[in-house]
């Protein structure tokens, strides 16, 4: 259960980022979290809730988009799957398959009101 | 419509500047960093202890061994005679860069050869954290059933070795190598699976001479 360190990385990079803006409180981060970051999007919203709680950011959306990793045979291209299922060998050759993507752990986009501290 | 701020940046950014900076000082003196990662009880500090005295007198090791409480690992290495240093996370489930960083300057090592990591037992969080090695080796023992990789496939995709550990085991476990063989290779067809017992002995010369080349390989 890392996602209460991965969701305080969030905050402190978005309010870095909103500070750099020069604009007020955090309104929303939306971020992408691929199948094999062993990251649990819905574990990460619950600890987003809990950090941002009493903090200026409170009630802060955090958008996750999932980012499936994807299955490919070198020679007939990239197989369908469903994200959590596998398939072993490539269906129409038998060939090995190489997986790509699904690693992606990113701050995305930061929303945030126009006012900062000194606006 | 309120201001929005487009980033495109890793999450865990300071830890891979942190690791950036192990991994730059470790080329520089060509110490091989091997990052152990299982769930508890797979069997890291065991395979540690057989390996080591199989290096010993021709590398020198050292081991960082994270744990959420006591320095027992890092006492079962020394009793080897062998330096270790126990890195304690107070309850956090995975070591991340910029405590290998501390406790690198802590244990007073010296040069090395090879540091082994020994991470905190967890096969789903140290898989997110970058710490500086050259690679990650996931260790996966016949006790905890055949059905692993494909219900952890972080882990399996991104160690560039797979131990399946104490293999003394498999006439008494209903365990199908060849089946968490295929799976791995489904995840990683790049990478390379050792089964290895501490106990008898089994696939610790070939482990421990992968070991090796990949150290000489490092020398350059």
């Amino acid at each position: 259960m890392h996602e209460t360190g991965i969701a305080l990385e969030i905050l402190r990079m978005s309010e870095r980022i909103v500070q750099q803006q020069g604009g007020g409180r955090i309104l929303r981060a939306r971020v992408a979290v691929g199948e094999l970051s062993a990251v649990e999007p819905d574990l990460l919203r619950y600890a987003w809730e809990a950090v941002v709680a009493g903090t200026p950011a409170e009630g802060a959306r955090l958008e996750v988009e999932f980012f499936p990793a994807r299955q490919r045979c070198p020679q007939c291209g990239p197989v369908e799957r469903r994200p959590g299922s596998w398939v072993p060998l490539c269906l129409g050759c038998g060939a090995p398959l190489t997986v790509e993507g699904g690693a992606e752990l990113d701050l995305l986009q930061v929303e945030f009101e126009p006012q900062g501290e000194a606006g | 419509m309120s201001p929005t701020a487009d980033v495109r940046a890793q999450i865990l950014e300071a830890n891979r500047q942190a690791a950036a900076a192990l991994r730059q000082r470790f080329a520089e003196t060509h110490t091989l960093v091997v990052n152990l990662i299982s769930s508890p009880g797979a069997g890291k500090t065991t395979l540690l202890e057989a390996t080591l005295e199989r290096l010993a007198g021709r590398f020198r090791t050292g081991v960082l061994v994270g744990d959420i409480a006591t320095e027992r690992d890092a006492e079962r290495i020394r009793r080897l005679g062998l330096p270790a240093y126990q890195i304690l996370t107070g309850g956090a489930c995975h070591l991340d860069a910029r405590q290998i960083e501390e406790a690198w300057a802590k244990a007073g090592f010296g040069a090395l050869d090879i540091l082994f990591i020994e991470n905190v037992g967890n096969l789903i969080c140290p898989t997110s954290y970058d710490l500086g090695e050259d690679f990650k080796v996931v260790l996966l023992s016949l006790t905890e059933g055949d059905d692993k990789p494909f219900k952890y496939p972080a882990i399996f995709s991104r160690a560039e070795l797979a131990l399946l550990t104490k293999m003394d085991l498999l006439p008494l476990v209903t365990f199908d190598v060849a089946a968490v063989e295929q799976q791995i290779r489904t995840l990683n067809p790049t990478g390379t699976i050792i089964p290895v017992s501490a106990k008898t002995g089994q696939g610790m010369e070939l482990w421990c001479r992968t070991l090796e080349q990949r150290w000489q390989a490092k020398r350059g």
